[in-house]
């Protein structure tokens, strides 16, 4: 039997072709989204994390120094610096006060005064 | 068989079927027969429960001035299964922690995944340790954040305020009463961790965030509390009394403005103090409370209508035999009322009235002022006192429980029973929480004043207040308890101290003052009370240890809240402690 090969036809099915590399691309390309976005998901992640121990070392250093501004301005600690003659404590003018309690003068002679009794201390 | 290509392609399939069906078998096994096993195992080696520590709540006084806030510290750690070479992590980590080299090699030589290398670390010294271990490249080493309670104020309102234990818990004050609401709740969160131990953050699992403690806001005035502190320390110091305690109280709500004892102690450094001076003695010890209890049967007398305003009692010119035994009273009077029964504090003029009204009666009052009950304020430890029911009197009983003897209360309750003379009659509920509040300030609870009862009519309290005006006017016993500017209306207490071995102790006394002021519309009512103050026995009286302390806190603390003086501005009398009037009250 002879025949004649160049009346073979073998035919490029462009179609199948087509349809191959689409659903390759697509598969290729889905893989490489996923991969992608895992990567941004795990890029994200890694810099929420790092705002978050941003934020956490933030907090920790306000209330680092609020429980050093706490000390720094107690009683106990300005006593003390009083008594250092660190810091000195200057008589308020009476002029300057706003009373809340509306002053009122002594039953007897009519004159306002404060309770005393300091000169008498021992 | 004919070894033809269709048998060996079938040969071959068979194979690749054979082996394609054993990994298949063995995935199937794995990945659904064991697959909990395995997840499990997973589970164990990366994830973890991560704990998120809650915040603990603030203390604040009445204006907002922070009493008790945390210090952030950290607690390093070491996995020993992560740590490539010990001695290089020692010689890079010891330097930065309170250990030797050698003994820190040592503990990072164990491989065991979690030592604790040192808690309560530094933040500053902590960021400086993580610096160095990054540049150096270390891995196993972490630090877990920490906090530690300050007190700022220190020994200023310690016995109040409490402390907490090493798991950070209150043991003591406000800190253990208030726990449940100053703990917080930790919360959690699942994690996974490579293999360095650093946290996957995209396979967070659950999480539950903390929910940070409350604060509590107190009644105490830190201003208050400052002038307190300051007189009974400088009278502790000069007088050197086993104890002292100091109480200012608001009569007519109950809420305490200042409270302090000495010997005290720092809540910052517990370990370094005896239980003796961690003793909050205003509600743990109890004394006999000596002619102060006067008012209980004066007001309860004039309640029942046993006497009257103007009904005089002979005081047997100072001495009273009964029930086999001699009564005194330090000068001898003829017959007084009871305005002048409580003015001269006399023992028999008491005495008298309570045989008057019958020991039920008497001891029904004694309860309803709120002596033998705890007074039910927030503060841990408090005794009800010792008031025996009449089954358990002897005979001499009636006598001396009027002026104070046979009967013990904290300090706590005799403030609060001068209250009921100051507010017009009312037992009030001393408290020292006023509110609860969340982070921003939103009260969450609110602590209203609380009256328990009504203990004697408006008009008996007010009579008896006026008697108790005289007790520091001229011929009262607490004259040096003045202060310029104001009508104050008290009472002075000098009890012989109780011997542990029985009886009384010789030449020891329990000298207090309890007084309010201004008398016509008291603002705070103030008990000073030491125990055994080193004094010549003749000195020792309440009208002359008490009253002056307590004449100099009035003075300040009515500067303080801005009082206007009603009275003229005489110059008070000589604080010293000689010279003044030698009748002892009980």
């Amino acid at each position: 039997m002879t025949v004649n090969r160049k009346k073979q036809v073998n035919p490029v099915h462009v179609s199948a072709l087509i349809l191959c590399l689409l659903v390759g691309l697509i598969l290729g390309g889905s893989g490489l989204s996923f991969l992608y976005i895992k990567n941004q998901q795990f890029a994200l992640a890694e810099e929420i994390r790092q705002v978050e121990r941003q934020i956490a070392d933030a907090r920790l250093l306000n209330e680092t120094l609020l429980a050093r501004v706490t000390e720094l301005s107690s009683r106990r600690v300005l006593q003390q610096r009083i008594a250092e003659g660190l810091i000195a404590v200057k008589p308020i003018a009476d002029n300057v006060i706003a009373r809340l309690t509306p002053p009122a003068a002594a039953v007897e002679d009519g004159v306002l005064r404060t309770a005393f009794n300091e000169g008498t201390r021992q | 068989m004919k070894w033809t290509a269709r048998t060996r392609t079938v040969l071959v399939c068979a194979l690749a079927a054979g082996v394609f069906t054993a990994f298949s078998y063995r995935l199937v096994d794995l990945q659904v027969t064991q697959h909990e096993d395995y997840a499990m195992q997973a589970a164990e080696k990366h994830t973890m429960r991560k704990v998120l520590h809650a915040r603990r709540g603030l203390i604040f006084d009445r204006n907002g001035e922070l009493l008790a806030s945390n210090l952030p510290v950290r607690t390093i750690v070491a996995d020993g299964s992560h740590i490539r070479d010990p001695a290089a992590a020692a010689k890079v980590v010891a330097p930065f922690l309170e250990m030797e080299e050698s003994e820190l090699r040592t503990k990072l030589d164990s491989k065991k995944k979690y030592i604790v290398l040192q808690r309560k670390l530094a933040e500053d010294k902590a960021l400086e340790l993580a610096k160095a271990i990054r540049d150096a490249d270390i891995r196993g080493i972490y630090s877990e954040p920490d906090a530690v309670r300050i007190y700022p104020n220190g020994q200023m309102l310690g016995h109040v305020l409490g402390f907490l234990n090493h798991e950070g818990r209150g043991v003591q004050g406000i800190e253990m009463t208030m726990e449940e609401a100053l703990c917080g709740q930790d919360g959690y969160r699942y994690i996974e961790h490579d293999r360095t131990g650093r946290e996957i953050m995209l396979y967070r699992g659950q999480e539950k965030p903390p929910l940070h403690g409350l604060n509590v806001r107190l009644t105490i005035d830190m201003g208050l509390q400052a002038i307190l502190e300051d007189e009974l320390d400088s009278s502790f110091r000069d007088l050197r009394p086993e104890m002292a305690v100091a109480i200012l109280l608001d009569p007519k709500t109950g809420e305490v403005l200042a409270m302090t004892n000495r010997p005290c102690f720092d809540p910052n450094f517990p370990g370094d103090s005896k239980p003796e001076q961690m003793k909050n003695r205003a509600i743990v010890d109890m004394v006999e409370p000596g002619s102060t209890f006067k008012i209980v049967v004066a007001s309860a007398a004039l309640t029942e209508h046993t006497v009257t305003e103007k009904t005089t009692i002979y005081c047997e010119g100072g001495s009273f035999a009964y029930g086999g035994r001699i009564l005194r009273d330090h000068h001898g009077y003829g017959a007084l009322t009871l305005h002048d029964i409580l003015v001269k504090s006399s023992n028999i003029g008491s005495a008298k009235m309570a045989l008057m009204m019958g020991d039920a009666k008497y001891y029904e009052y004694v309860r309803r002022f709120g002596f033998g009950d705890r007074t039910g304020i927030e503060l841990p430890g408090e005794i009800s006192g010792l008031v025996h029911p009449p089954s358990r009197w002897d005979k001499l009983t009636i006598t001396r429980m009027p002026m104070g003897q046979s009967v013990c209360v904290t300090p706590l309750q005799i403030a609060v029973g001068m209250s009921v003379i100051a507010n017009g009659g009312n037992l009030v509920a001393p408290q020292v929480v006023r509110s609860i509040e969340d982070a921003d300030g939103q009260v969450v609870a609110e602590r209203p004043p609380r009256v328990v009862r009504r203990v004697i009519p408006e008009g008996v309290a007010g009579f008896v207040s006026n008697a108790l005006g005289g007790v520091v006017g001229e011929g009262g016993t607490a004259q040096l308890a003045r202060v310029a500017g104001f009508q104050v209306a008290g009472k002075t207490g000098t009890a012989q101290k109780v011997s542990p071995k029985g009886g009384y102790a010789a030449g020891k006394y329990v000298v207090s003052f309890v007084g309010y002021l201004p008398q016509e519309d008291p603002r705070f009512v103030c008990l000073v009370l030491m125990d055994d103050p080193k004094l010549a026995s003749n000195l020792a009286y309440g009208g002359l240890v008490a009253g002056p302390i307590f004449s100099r806190i009035g003075e300040r603390a009515a500067r303080y809240l801005d009082l206007v003086p009603a009275l003229r501005a005489e110059k008070a009398g000589p604080l010293a402690l000689a010279g003044g009037t030698k009748e002892r009250t009980n």
